[in-house]
C-alpha cells in the first residue's frame, strides 16, 4: 500500500474526549498530513470515514495464547488474528504455557513463532520462578536481554515471600517490573467463584475477595520495601481497588489493571452454573463493579487488559467446579467498552485511548501511537453506528468461550492499519 | 402445572410445593393397604445414577418408583471421589441411548443434575449434588413437618450443625421459608454461612437459640471427615456446644419441641440415645415419608420422551 487517505474522520486522542474532524493521509506507513479536504495522491486508497472515529490502535498486556502446549485452545497465529479483529495491534503474552516461558530459549521460541505467524508485534512476559513452580528463580537475565520487560507467574501468586523478595532485590538492577496475580491459595477453595450469596446458593465453596486483597497488600509492601516496580493484574474487588489507591498515595511504584469482564459482570451472572462467567479472580458483586469503574475513571487503574483466556468448548461444558477459569476478551473488549460505557456516558474515548492504547505501551517501554503528523500509522476506525454480532464465524480466536457469544452489541471495528499494511477492513 | 425436572427447591413456587405435599398424602395412605402399588408409571423406566453411595436414599427412590409400577435400573457408576466432566458426558450419551424416562442422580458436583437435565429429554431428579441441593429431602421434611403442624405460617424451625456443607440445610431452609415457616440456624461460626438469605436468623449459642423458642429442632449429621480441616476443635467440643446432650434434651422435652434428623444419626454426637425413643422425635416418620414424597415427585414430573 503506497498511500491511504481517510476522509471525514473524527480523531480520538488520549488527552481528552474531544473528537477532532479531519482527513488523514498515510504514506509508506507514516501519517504525513492531517487536515481539511486533503487531496488524494495518485493511486491512493481512499476511505470515507464519515461519522466514524479514528483512534490509536489498542495494546493488550494480559494475553494467553496457549502456544506452546495447548494449541487446541489458541495459537499465536489465531490469537494475533483475534487481536486484529478486536482493534488490538500489540500484545504481551503471559508465560503460563507448557512448557512455561521461564528462560531465554523459551522467549526465543515465542519470538520465532510470532515472527512466522503473527501480523502484529507479539511481546512476551517471563516467569518469576522456574516452571511457575514458586521454588527457584527463573532465568531472569537471559529473558531480559531478549527484551522481556514484565515478570510474572500469572495464574498463581509466588507463595514464598522470601523468594519473591530476592527476585525483587535481584531485578532492581534491570529495566523490568513484576506483575502479580494476587491470590492466597489457602483461602481460595476450588477457585470457581466468589464467596458470597451466589456461592451459597450454588453450594460451592467460594473464594473470598480477601484472598486477593491480602496477597495484593503483601506484594505491594514487598515491592515498596525492595524498590521494585510492581503491576497488579486483574483487580476484582472494591477493597483491592482501595488498596491500590492507598499505596499510590503512599508513593509506592505500583500500577494496576482492570479487565472489561470485572467491570461488566458480577457473580449474579453465573445464574445456573454458566461456566462462561467462571474466571479467576472470580466475578464479585455489583458493588465491586461500581468501585472498579470509579477506580478506572479516577486513574487508580492505569490500564485496561483483557486476560484473554481461551478454552475449548468441551472443557467449558464441564461442571462448574471442574471447568477451567477464564474467557476470551481480545475481540469483545473495545466494542463492549463502547457499548456499556462510552454510549452511556460513563467515560469517553479519551479514557479508552489512554488506558487501553497509550498507557499499556508506555508500561512496556514503547511509544504511544497518537494520530499525529509524522507518527507511525497504527490505528483503527470505529463505527459507533455499526453493530457487531459475536458469532463463531465472526470470531477469529480458536476458542469461543465468551459470555458475548452470539450476542449483538453496538459499534463495529471497520479498519485496522499498522504501518503500510491494512490488517483488517470491513 | 408440570415440570420435566426437579433440580432444586429455589425454582419451585409455593403452589408447586403445596401440590407435591398434597399429593404425597394419598401415596402415604397407600402404604397401609395390602396392595401397595399403583399403575401410574407402568411401562416407564427409572434409572438411578448414584456417584456417591447412599443406601438409604437409593432404596427410598427405588421403593417409590416400584410402588408406581415403574421399571427400575441401577446404573453402575464407579464410586470414585472425583468424577470428571468427560466421564459424565459419556454417561449422558449412554443414558440417551437407553431411552430412560427418569434419571435420579446423586453426585458430589454441585450443578451436575442441571447439566444432565440440559442434555437429556428424560426427567432428572436431583438426589443430592454436593453442598448444593437435596430437594426430595426438603419435600419429605416439609411433609413430615406439616403432618405435625397443619398450619405452617409462623411456626419455627431451628436447624443445627454444619450448615455450610449441607445440601439438606439449604434445601430444607428454602422450602420451609417458602411455606411461611421461620427458619434459624445454629452451629459453630465456621460452619454457619454468612451469605445465606437475610431472613434466616443465625445463632452460635444454644441458649440463645432455645430462647427463640423453636417448634422443632432439625439436627444435621456431623460430617466426621470435616474434622481434618478443623472447622471446630474436636467432636467432644462440638457435642458440648451444639449437641442434644441429656441436660439439653430434658429442656427440649419440657418445652415440647419436636426433633428431626435426615439420618443416619451419629449417636452421642449430635444427639444422645434418649432422643431416639422420644415421642416427639420425627426421625422414623421422615424415613417413611421419604417414599411418599418421592412418589409424589415422580408422579408429578412429565418426561419429554416419546410414549411408546
Ligand atoms: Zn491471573
Amino acid at each position: 500500500m503506497a498511500s491511504l487517505l481517510i476522509q471525514n474522520a473524527r480523531i480520538a486522542c488520549e488527552e481528552n474526549d474531544d473528537l477532532t474532524p479531519a482527513d488523514v493521509l498515510v504514506e509508506n506507513g507514516t501519517i504525513t498530513q492531517i487536515g481539511d479536504q486533503l487531496q488524494a495522491p495518485e493511486g491512493a486508497k481512499v476511505i470515507d470515514a464519515s461519522n466514524k472515529i479514528l483512534m490509536p490502535a489498542m495494546f493488550d498486556t494480559h494475553i494467553h495464547m496457549r502456544e506452546p502446549g495447548q494449541e487446541a485452545k489458541e495459537t499465536i497465529k489465531s490469537g494475533s488474528e483475534a487481536a486484529i479483529n478486536g482493534g488490538v495491534t500489540g500484545v504481551v503474552l503471559m508465560p503460563n504455557t507448557s512448557p512455561a516461558i521461564d528462560s531465554a530459549a523459551m522467549v526465543r521460541t515465542i519470538y520465532d513463532i510470532a515472527k512466522r505467524d503473527a501480523r502484529i508485534p507479539v511481546y512476551t512476559s517471563g516467569c518469576i520462578t522456574k516452571g511457575r513452580e514458586g521454588k527457584e528463580l527463573a532465568g531472569i537475565d537471559g529473558m531480559l536481554k531478549l527484551g522481556v520487560k514484565m515478570l510474572t507467574d500469572d495464574g498463581d501468586a509466588v507463595p514464598d515471600l522470601l523468594l519473591l523478595k530476592h527476585a525483587m532485590e535481584y531485578a532492581s538492577e534491570f529495566d523490568c517490573f513484576f506483575a502479580s496475580h494476587c491470590e492466597v491459595l489457602e483461602l481460595s477453595g476450588p477457585r470457581a467463584l466468589n464467596e458470597g450469596v451466589v456461592s451459597h446458593r450454588l453450594g460451592i465453596q467460594g473464594t473470598p475477595a480477601c484472598s486477593e486483597e491480602i496477597c495484593m497488600d503483601r506484594d505491594i509492601r514487598l515491592a515498596h520495601a525492595t524498590g521494585a516496580r510492581l503491576h497488579i493484574q486483574h483487580v476484582s474487588s472494591k477493597i483491592g481497588m482501595e488498596t491500590i489507591r492507598w499505596w499510590k498515595q503512599m508513593g509506592a511504584k505500583v500500577t494496576a489493571e482492570v479487565s472489561p469482564h470485572h467491570l461488566l459482570f458480577n457473580e449474579e451472572d453465573i445464574g445456573d452454573y454458566d461456566t462462561h462467567y467462571k474466571m479467576n479472580p472470580p466475578l464479585r458483586t455489583a458493588e465491586d463493579n461500581k468501585a472498579l469503574l470509579e477506580g478506572l475513571k479516577e486513574g487508580v487503574f492505569d490500564i485496561i487488559a483483557t486476560d484473554h483466556a481461551p478454552h475449548t468448548p468441551f472443557e467449558k461444558s464441564q461442571d462448574f467446579v471442574n471447568a477451567p477459569n477464564g474467557i476470551t476478551g481480545l475481540e469483545t473488549s473495545l466494542i463492549s467498552l463502547f457499548h456499556y460505557f462510552v454510549k452511556t456516558n460513563e467515560f469517553g474515548w479519551g479514557l479508552i485511548v489512554n488506558r487501553y492504547s497509550a498507557q499499556p505501551r508506555r508500561m512496556m517501554g514503547l511509544d504511544p501511537v497518537p494520530i499525529t503528523e509524522g507518527g507511525k500509522a497504527d490505528f483503527l476506525l470505529f463505527d459507533p453506528e455499526g453493530q457487531t454480532t459475536f458469532s463463531s464465524d465472526y470470531m477469529q480466536s480458536l476458542s469461543k468461550n465468551t459470555p458475548f457469544l452470539d450476542k449483538t452489541l453496538d459499534g463495529s471495528i471497520d479498519l485496522v492499519v499498522l504501518g503500510d499494511e491494512v490488517l483488517l477492513e470491513r | 402445572m408440570t415440570r420435566k425436572d426437579l433440580l432444586d427447591i429455589e425454582s419451585l413456587s409455593r403452589e408447586e410445593i403445596e401440590l407435591l405435599l398434597d399429593q404425597a398424602g394419598p401415596f402415604k395412605d397407600l402404604f397401609t393397604r395390602s396392595v401397595k402399588k399403583v399403575p401410574a408409571l407402568k411401562g416407564k423406566s427409572v434409572l438411578t445414577l448414584f456417584y456417591e453411595p447412599s443406601t438409604r436414599t437409593l432404596s427410598s427412590f427405588e421403593v417409590a418408583a416400584k410402588r408406581l409400577s415403574a421399571d427400575v435400573t441401577n446404573f453402575d457408576v464407579p464410586h470414585s471421589s472425583v468424577v470428571k466432566g468427560e466421564t459424565i458426558k459419556d454417561t449422558i450419551d449412554t443414558l440417551q441411548a437407553m431411552r430412560t424416562d427418569y434419571i435420579i442422580v446423586r453426585n458430589k458436583m454441585p450443578g451436575l443434575p442441571q447439566m444432565i437435565a440440559r442434555e437429556t429429554k428424560a426427567c432428572v431428579v436431583n438426589a443430592g449434588d454436593g453442598a448444593h441441593a437435596h430437594p426430595t429431602q426438603a419435600l419429605l421434611d416439609g411433609f413430615t413437618f406439616r403432618e405435625v403442624f397443619p398450619e405452617l405460617t409462623g411456626k419455627k424451625i431451628l436447624i443445627v450443625g454444619d450448615i455450610l456443607h449441607s445440601r439438606v440445610a439449604r434445601s430444607t431452609s428454602t422450602l420451609m421459608r417458602k411455606l411461611g415457616v421461620e427458619v434459624a440456624w445454629l452451629g459453630p461460626g465456621s460452619l454457619v454461612p454468612k451469605h445465606g438469605p437475610k431472613e434466616i436468623e443465625r445463632f452460635t449459642n444454644y441458649e440463645e437459640a432455645m430462647r427463640w423458642a423453636p417448634d422443632c429442632i432439625y439436627l444435621l449429621r456431623v460430617q466426621m471427615e470435616r474434622q481434618s480441616v478443623q472447622y471446630f476443635p474436636s467432636l467432644r467440643e462440638y457435642t458440648k456446644l451444639y449437641g442434644v446432650t441429656p441436660e439439653r434434651f430434658k429442656r427440649i422435652a419440657d418445652q415440647g419441641t419436636y426433633i428431626m434428623h435426615p439420618g443416619p444419626v451419629n449417636r452421642g454426637v449430635e444427639l444422645c440415645d434418649a432422643v431416639m425413643d422420644y415421642d416427639r422425635s420425627l426421625i422414623n416418620q421422615q424415613v417413611e415419608n421419604g417414599i411418599a414424597a418421592r412418589m409424589a415427585v415422580l408422579y408429578w414430573l412429565k418426561p419429554d420422551t416419546p410414549t411408546s
